[in-house]
């Protein structure tokens, strides 16, 4: 089904929750793995993903159109990791190294990385970024995400995307270099 | 010298090499979901609620504790008050009638004196008996035992 037809039937109270079903189903699993390449943990990436669906059922009546749906629901999405991020932080007084080092020794402990030492390092590499220019890597990297509509989720302007992104490959391919053996 | 790692030439993936959902994840994810939005008529009431969907949603708590704390002593002093004005009222009232009306009315009226009557009248008036009872302990229990004493009596 087309956001537009998604959005026509939500409107209408008697289609709404067909329509939301509709709408949960076509955008999970983009939800859900936008979510958990920033939480790392499943559960945790669970429960925001619910979160961010229950938010943008409270919201939708208000969404105006002026960007794509799914470019709205990735900015709820975006603005509910930092969130869980930043609190987490700030109930353990941790510094941000140490969110960084937490998530990564929980992809360390995850059974499809194992054995491939690049690989774990890049991710390692990856979640020392600060939360904001990890989640810019994610969305150019992983995603291709074209910078303007970058720009729509993440409320920055293209040039500074593009100079967060150039930065943060710079620390990536530094760390790797440093971290790995001959 | 160590080669400098290059992303571009490392092979991209879609997303990090995370281990998969649980299975059925994502067929099950729809109706937790849904069951945990807020029911559509409780979000129409608070939507269509009149005035009180303008105030805050601590100024509602506010005034919904004060309306049930206001319905408490409202109820606490309207209970109270009736069960001493009436015991008060009615021997004030009846104090102020002369003894000379009483008997009349009570003779005119035909009305009969019962038990219940006397008891409310010794109640408010605990001496009442001493003018006219002139009788000794024995002699009142000689009375009483002369009196058939029924079981209906003290059912």
């Amino acid at each position: 089904m087309e956001d537009h037809e998604i959005l026509l039937k939500f409107q209408d109270p008697a289609s709404r929750s067909l329509a939301f079903n509709q709408l949960v189903r076509k955008y999970q699993s983009k939800v859900y793995w936008h979510v958990r390449k920033m939480v790392i943990d499943h559960a945790d990436a669970d429960d925001l993903t619910q979160d961010v669906f229950v938010k943008v059922w409270k919201h939708l009546e208000n969404f105006r159109q002026d960007a794509a749906l799914f470019t709205w629901i990735y900015r709820i999405a975006t603005n509910e990791c930092l969130n869980f991020l930043g609190s987490k932080r700030r109930k353990f007084l941790l510094p941000l190294t140490d969110v960084g080092a937490e998530l990564a020794a929980k992809i360390q402990a995850d059974p499809a990385i194992a054995g491939d030492e690049i690989e774990l390092k890049l991710q390692q590499a990856i979640l020392r970024l600060p939360d904001k220019q990890r989640l810019v890597f994610n969305l150019r990297y992983y995603d291709e995400m074209p910078y303007e509509q970058m720009a729509e989720v993440t409320g920055t302007s293209v040039g500074a995307l593009k100079a967060s992104y150039h930065h943060a490959v710079k620390k990536v391919e530094d760390y790797v270099t440093r971290n790995t053996d001959d | 010298m160590k080669p400098s790692f290059k992303l571009d030439a490392h092979p991209r993936r879609s997303h990090p090499p995370l281990s998969s959902p649980p299975a059925g994840y994502f067929d099950r994810l729809p109706s937790q979901i849904m069951a945990r939005l807020p029911q559509a008529e409780a979000r129409d009431t608070a939507a269509g609620g009149g005035w009180l969907g303008f105030l805050s949603p601590a100024l509602r708590t506010g005034l919904a504790s004060v309306a049930v704390l206001g319905g408490f002593a409202a109820s606490f002093y309207m209970s109270g008050t009736p069960q001493l004005v009436p015991a008060t009222a009615s021997t004030a009232s009846l104090d102020a009638v002369p003894r000379t009306e009483l008997v009349g009315y009570l003779l005119t009226s035909g009305a009969h004196v019962e038990s219940a009557d006397l008891a409310v009248l010794t109640a408010a008036h605990p001496g009442i008996a001493k003018d006219f009872l002139h009788a000794s302990e024995a002699e009142l229990n000689e009375v009483l035992d002369s009196q058939p004493s029924e079981e209906l009596t003290y059912l």
